[in-house]
């Protein structure tokens, strides 16, 4: 890597799901928890706040929430404050400005906070402001949302390569038997067995609603420091080894192959290549499963099977605790729900978990782990690679 | 979707005045007027603003209200635009031709919005969405698939290029299954 290193060393998140609290409260609750969690944090050592935010102006009417979060949080940034938007990959794009900024000697000590409230008295409005993430010009006017768009996706594979519901229902299983581990989830202590996934409702056929990760209410945070600072929080940081996007296109009709994607694998290349490992080596992955079908088409990208095959790899529990590495073990965007700035973050902490020992379900020796997020309707995507502790 | 139009004051900025004694106005007429739009808070509503003071691209509209779907193409590389363009994304040159669209074409993908619509949709649900390859050109469109219930539809399926008035005096495109 070029620069200086980077490393996560504590984050926290709030608990997730439908929250009878506002977009503030959710900044307050979870500085709260970030500064308990990493306990040698003081607000003067933040010089730094990055603040991953999708859609704040829609679903909170509230514009500037750099500074907004930043006063709920008691932080007084001197060196860089402010929002990253790229709709659901929105939080690991903060913590990947906050790397940049490290990592060129700008910040020292920075927090990457996402945070989305994202349910509101109006359901009809809130899936408005999800669409307007499509083209909404030539998309939206005839209803262009995620739900749809990943439904067409489920649809091509399993044209093309014989793709099943069993397949789908394999993942949001496994998800929501991860979530249950995991208190802080929307969908914790709720079983979702195989059989009852399929009887649940279509809402965009061949997607069922145990297909979709949800709208959700919620905030994370990480404490990201330089190689010089890091002993001072921990002794198991979660180093940052790569970092890999690609942005591929934005109308619909640009998308080319729907169940190819092309720009996560050379995101995840360059992710890889700058870490120097393979995918093989990954032990622990966060990917972004906000639909079943987006982290079948996931395993496929990102070169753990062959193109085609990502359904069989969910059936035979290769991402599952005991096979070939552990895929979403936080519960991912179905199991934890999915608020859009927070997403990224809740899925680093959960990494620095992971890495540091501990994850409330841990992979067996975890020493590398893979984030992934896409955003959109998958035209763009988001790696990044870390490693566990030891020296910088 | 019917949208309806608030009442507002006509503009008489142009017309003859009446009486030729009367001061001239001291307010000219606003330049929100205009003679169709949306009548809800513009930024609820998906249909873009389709008149030249809103847009480079009215004629694209102005064509979609005569019955045909036309798109930009790049006068220097000759690339087809999806959606149309004021620049060419891949030489940006700014000299581009407006191109009618095949009407016809055949689902690619499909899926149908049974729950979750966007605001002002609602009463559409159940609605069917598609990807459609146009015939001849290399462009798949997105649009609503009208004229048989979502569980009818296939891939292949033959369907033609419906522009339809939103209700309000804009327009804007569909498709419909071929019969």
């Amino acid at each position: 890597m070029t620069g200086r290193a980077v490393a996560i060393v504590g984050g926290a998140t709030t608990k997730f799901g439908v929250r009878p609290l506002t977009w503030a409260e959710l900044a307050q609750e979870v500085g709260a928890a970030l500064f308990r969690e990493v306990p040698a944090l003081t607000t003067e050592d933040v010089d730094s706040l990055f603040v991953g935010a999708a859609e704040p102006e829609r679903f909170a009417f509230q514009s500037h929430v750099a500074p907004l979060a930043a006063e709920q949080m008691g932080l007084r940034p001197h060196r860089i404050i402010q929002r990253t938007e790229l709709a659901c990959a929105s939080g690991q794009s903060a913590i990947r400005s906050a790397y940049a900024a490290i990592a060129s000697g700008l910040s020292d000590v920075a927090v990457a906070v996402g945070v989305e409230k994202m349910n509101l008295p109006s359901m009809a409005e809130a899936n408005a402001s999800m669409a307007c993430v499509m083209d909404r010009a030539w998309d939206g006017p005839a209803g262009a949302t995620a739900p749809p768009f990943f439904a067409m996706v489920a649809q091509r594979h399993m044209l093309e390569h014989g793709t099943t519901e069993e397949a789908l229902a394999a993942v949001s299983e496994k998800n929501h038997r991860f979530a249950n581990a995991n208190p802080h989830s929307q969908f914790y202590e709720k079983t979702f067995s195989r059989e009852k996934l399929l009887r649940l409702p279509v809402i965009a056929p061949p997607l069922r609603l145990g297909d979709c990760s949800s709208m959700t209410d919620g905030a994370a945070a990480v404490v990201l420091a330089s190689e010089d600072h890091v002993r001072r929080y921990t002794r198991t940081p979660a180093w940052i080894r790569g970092t890999g996007q690609y942005s591929d296109f934005h109308n619909l009709a640009n998308a080319g192959s729907l169940t190819e994607w092309p720009g996560l694998t050379r995101a995840a290349h360059e992710a890889l290549g700058r870490a120097k490992i393979g995918i093989r080596d990954v032990d622990v992955a966060e990917v972004h499963d906000c639909f079943t079908i987006s982290e079948i088409v996931e395993y496929e990208a990102l070169g753990l099977c062959p193109p085609g095959q990502g359904g069989t790899f969910a059936t035979d529990g290769r991402g599952d605790l005991g096979g070939d590495l552990v895929v979403n073990p936080r519960g991912g965007l179905l199991g934890c729900g999915h608020p859009l700035g927070a997403t990224g973050v809740a899925q680093a902490v959960e990494v620095f978990r992971q890495l540091s020992g501990t994850a409330a379900r841990p992979a067996e020796n975890a020493e590398w782990a893979l984030v992934h997020n896409l955003s959109g309707s998958a035209n763009v995507h988001s790696v990044m690679v870390y490693q566990r502790g030891g020296a910088a | 979707m019917t949208v309806d139009l608030p009442r507002r004051r006509t503009s008489t900025g142009d017309a003859p005045t009446p009486d030729a004694s009367s001061p001239p106005r001291a307010d000219p007429a606003p330049p929100t007027e205009r003679k169709s739009g949306p009548a809800r808070p513009f930024l609820l509503d998906f249909v873009p603003l389709e008149s030249e003071k809103d847009t480079r691209l009215a004629r694209f509209f102005e064509r979609l209200a005569a019955g045909r779907l036309s798109t930009t193409r790049c006068a220097r590389d000759d690339l087809l635009h999806w959606p149309p363009r004021t620049a060419c994304p891949r030489c940006h040159s700014e000299e581009l031709s407006w191109v009618d669209l095949p009407e016809s074409g055949r689902i690619y993908a499909f899926s149908a919005v049974l729950a979750g619509a966007p605001m002002g949709m609602e009463a559409d649900v159940p609605f069917a969405v598609g990807l459609v390859d146009l015939d001849g050109v290399p462009l798949r469109l997105f649009g609503r698939i009208e004229g048989r219930p979502w569980a009818d539809l296939a891939i292949g399926l033959a369907v033609r290029v419906e522009p339809y008035d939103v209700g309000d005096g804009r327009w804007f495109y569909r498709f419909r299954v071929v019969d």
